[in-house]
């Protein structure tokens, strides 16, 4: 036990040492990738639950997912973190007053009183070829289908919503459609020859013409 | 279970060695010759004309976004996939139904036009 | 304390077995860049390097000891700590990848039970590389190059994404030693034959996400210059390099393990015959990781580059539609157990 308990104190430092960056860089780009860190440090704690599953999900999605949209608005958004910083030192105090109530809030209901080893036994390292996943695929998809595909719809708003509150049409912008591009078809209708008329005469004694001086009609 | 990622916690700060071993060898070996014009940002041959960020294009943050759903039904599929056999023809179209409504999504997204030009 | 130091030698016992795996990866990335210029060169009739040591072969250490010469320059304004951290958040998930890979029956250093999602993971966490990259170099052309590709990175890791489910529908386990296992029999029972769109949904994403032609259009030499990495010199860009050349190998490699049977024989256990090298063995997932990293530099030799926007169509519209269709057609035939993949 421990080593696994080193490996508890190592990860929840860092966890904590992170988020304690996100907050205090004054670069943005810095901040977010502190964020990875917490998240990555927090997978690994979730490993050391035996949430294999979930750790390794956190991981695909938070840090690969979210984390990047985050980076792409911070790097094209140009914050001027100084201006956004200019009171901080001024609301310090009511600040840590704050989270000062919080976490004691946060450790009386999810202290030790509540969750500590008399109301929930440690439970039992799980088998050596357990799968974390298929057990919860096994729950998910019999006891809590109705959650899941209410899930989907939450997917489904979201995809909605940024795509209502987002997309703008450019309408000055040419371009061409991949789609027809690749379903063109040979034959005598793909290309067509145009005869016209000169749009422009030409003079007749061009060639005795001072160079640059040409009519235009 | 959690013996098995004990080597993976090793090999990937052998990982992350990988990675500075190299910049260290880099530094030890490599001149170090500042100047004011081999350190300037490269824009074919002139001084750069404005700053370096770019205009806030949302169309990345669309794309961000799209890839968060997809990710996340990646995520719901892999559980199902595994227990696909055991609960059979039930959770098959349980996941017809999930399917369903995120390729109500997609449909939207593609006459909406939001999957064009990037 | 004392479980900490009862914990070491198995320490020692893992760091000697990582060293086993990264050394021949990190000599086989070198070579690889080496047959890719022969054998394209081959292609396009001309000889490769031939001039460094018998017929070229000692071009990579040059190559090494040259960039090891050079310096690193941090052009000015650049952000100098994310400057040098993002060669090493691209590698990092390259090197930590092969952790999981089962190079054997039972070889394998981490036999997790979760090994497919872990490298699905990892590749996600790939991108943050290019990005930081491109955003370090205090360079408009590296920032546009590296959001461009990590825009192309994200579309094709969702396609990725879905064949790799649909193997896991095929195979029933996330255990890449146990997805091998499920394709036992001979070369028609692996699953490129029951899962071909996804087989050829797989290989075309893996080489998008690499960013190798014909998908290389942020990286094209006559475009951008060297779009995110345009600003890294010296062993930075080595670096780069290596992490990129380490990709390629994972993703034939991975295309070997999981459509191709991995180090199954194509022959079944009846016809072998006692002959040791027609058997199953490590020697047949090498020579289906060669096959697939010469189709790779095939790729790179024959076709003209895709516009950027055909790209992310190619991503979003035509692949998502045919892995999800696909994967509802496999469960079908998993749930009803249709012979002969699933008869048992």
């Amino acid at each position: 036990m421990g080593f696994e308990k080193f490996l508890f104190y190592v990860f929840a430092l860092i966890t904590l040492w992170a988020a304690g960056m996100v907050i205090t860089r004054k670069n943005p780009v810095h901040s977010v990738l502190f964020l990875v860190l917490a998240f990555v440090s927090s997978a690994a704690l979730w490993l050391l639950l035996e949430a294999e599953f979930l750790g390794i999900v956190l991981v695909l999605v938070y840090v690969g997912a979210v984390m990047v949209l985050f980076l792409f608005v911070i790097m094209m958004l140009d914050i001027d973190i100084a201006t956004l910083r200019a009171g901080f030192i001024r609301y310090l105090p009511i600040g840590i007053l704050i989270t000062a109530v919080m976490a004691v809030e946060i450790f009386l209901i999810v202290g030790p009183s509540n969750f500590g080893l008399e109301a929930f036994p440690a439970p039992e390292p799980a088998a050596a070829d357990a799968s974390n996943a298929a057990d919860l695929g096994r729950v998910l998809y019999t006891l809590y289908l109705y959650p899941v595909e209410i899930a989907a719809v939450i997917l489904l708003v979201a995809i909605v919503a940024a795509i209502r509150l987002t997309l703008r049409r450019r309408p000055e912008t040419k371009f061409v459609d991949p789609s027809r591009q690749v379903r063109v078809k040979k034959g005598p209708r793909r290309i067509r020859l145009v005869k016209m008329a000169a749009e422009v005469a030409v003079p007749a004694a061009v060639s005795s013409a001072q160079p640059g001086v040409e009519e235009n009609s | 279970m959690i013996d098995n990622y004990l080597p993976i916690l090793i090999f990937i700060l052998v990982g992350i060695l990988v990675g500075v071993g190299p910049l260290v060898i880099g530094y030890l070996l490599g001149p170090r010759r500042p100047d004011s014009e081999k350190d300037s940002p490269y824009e074919c041959g002139f001084e750069a004309f404005e700053t370096a960020r770019l205009k806030f294009d949302v169309r990345y943050y669309l794309v961000a976004i799209l890839f968060i759903v997809f990710d996340l039904e990646i995520a719901f599929l892999f559980p199902w996939a595994l227990v696909l056999q055991e609960l059979g023809i039930y959770a098959f179209w349980a996941m017809v139904v999930f399917l369903g409504i995120l390729v109500v999504g997609f449909i939207y997204e593609w006459k909406k036009g939001a999957l064009e030009w990037e | 304390m004392i479980e900490l130091w009862n914990a070491l030698p198995l320490v020692i016992q893992i760091l000697l077995k990582i060293t086993a795996i990264l050394l021949p990866l990190l000599g086989m990335v070198a070579y690889y860049t080496y047959a890719e210029r022969k054998v394209i060169g081959y292609m396009q009739v001309r000889i490769g390097p031939n001039r460094v040591g018998w017929r070229g072969l000692l071009q990579p250490i040059a190559d090494a000891v040259k960039l090891m010469m050079k310096e690193i320059v941090i052009p000015t304004k650049a952000d100098k700590t994310l400057f040098l951290l993002a060669p090493m958040i691209t590698i990092a998930p390259a090197m930590a990848v092969w952790a999981v890979f089962p190079f054997d029956e039972g070889l394998v250093l981490a036999d997790i039970n979760a090994g497919l999602l872990y490298i699905l993971a990892l590749s996600s966490v790939g991108v943050y590389g290019v990005i930081i990259a491109g955003w370090a170099s205090n360079s408009r052309y590296a920032l546009l190059g590296s959001m461009r590709v990590a825009a192309q990175i994200v579309a094709y890791e969702i396609a990725m994404g879905f064949a790799l489910v649909g193997v896991l529908v095929a195979a029933g386990s996330l255990n890449l030693g146990a997805i091998v296992e499920a394709q036992q029999g001979n070369v028609l029972t692996w699953f490129w034959l029951p899962l071909l769109p996804l087989f050829g949904v797989y290989l075309i994403s893996g080489v998008a996400e690499t960013n190798r032609a014909p998908f290389d259009v942020a990286e094209g030499e006559s475009e951008i210059v060297a779009g995110f990495h345009v600003e890294y010199s010296g062993m930075a860009f080595a670096v780069f390099f290596l992490a990129e050349y380490a990709n390629m190998i994972l993703i034939a490699a991975l295309s070997a393990l999981l459509f191709m049977g991995g180090w199954l024989s194509p022959l079944p256990q009846g016809w072998t015959g006692g002959i040791w090298v027609l058997q199953d063995g490590f020697h047949w997932l090498l020579l289906k990781t060669f096959f697939f990293m010469f189709v790779f530099l095939w790729l790179r030799a024959t076709f003209p580059r895709y516009r950027y926007d055909q790209i992310m169509r190619l991503g979003w519209k035509v692949f998502i539609p045919i892995t999800i269709v696909w994967i509802l057609v496999v469960a079908l035939a998993v749930v009803y157990r249709l012979p002969p993949w699933w008869s048992a």
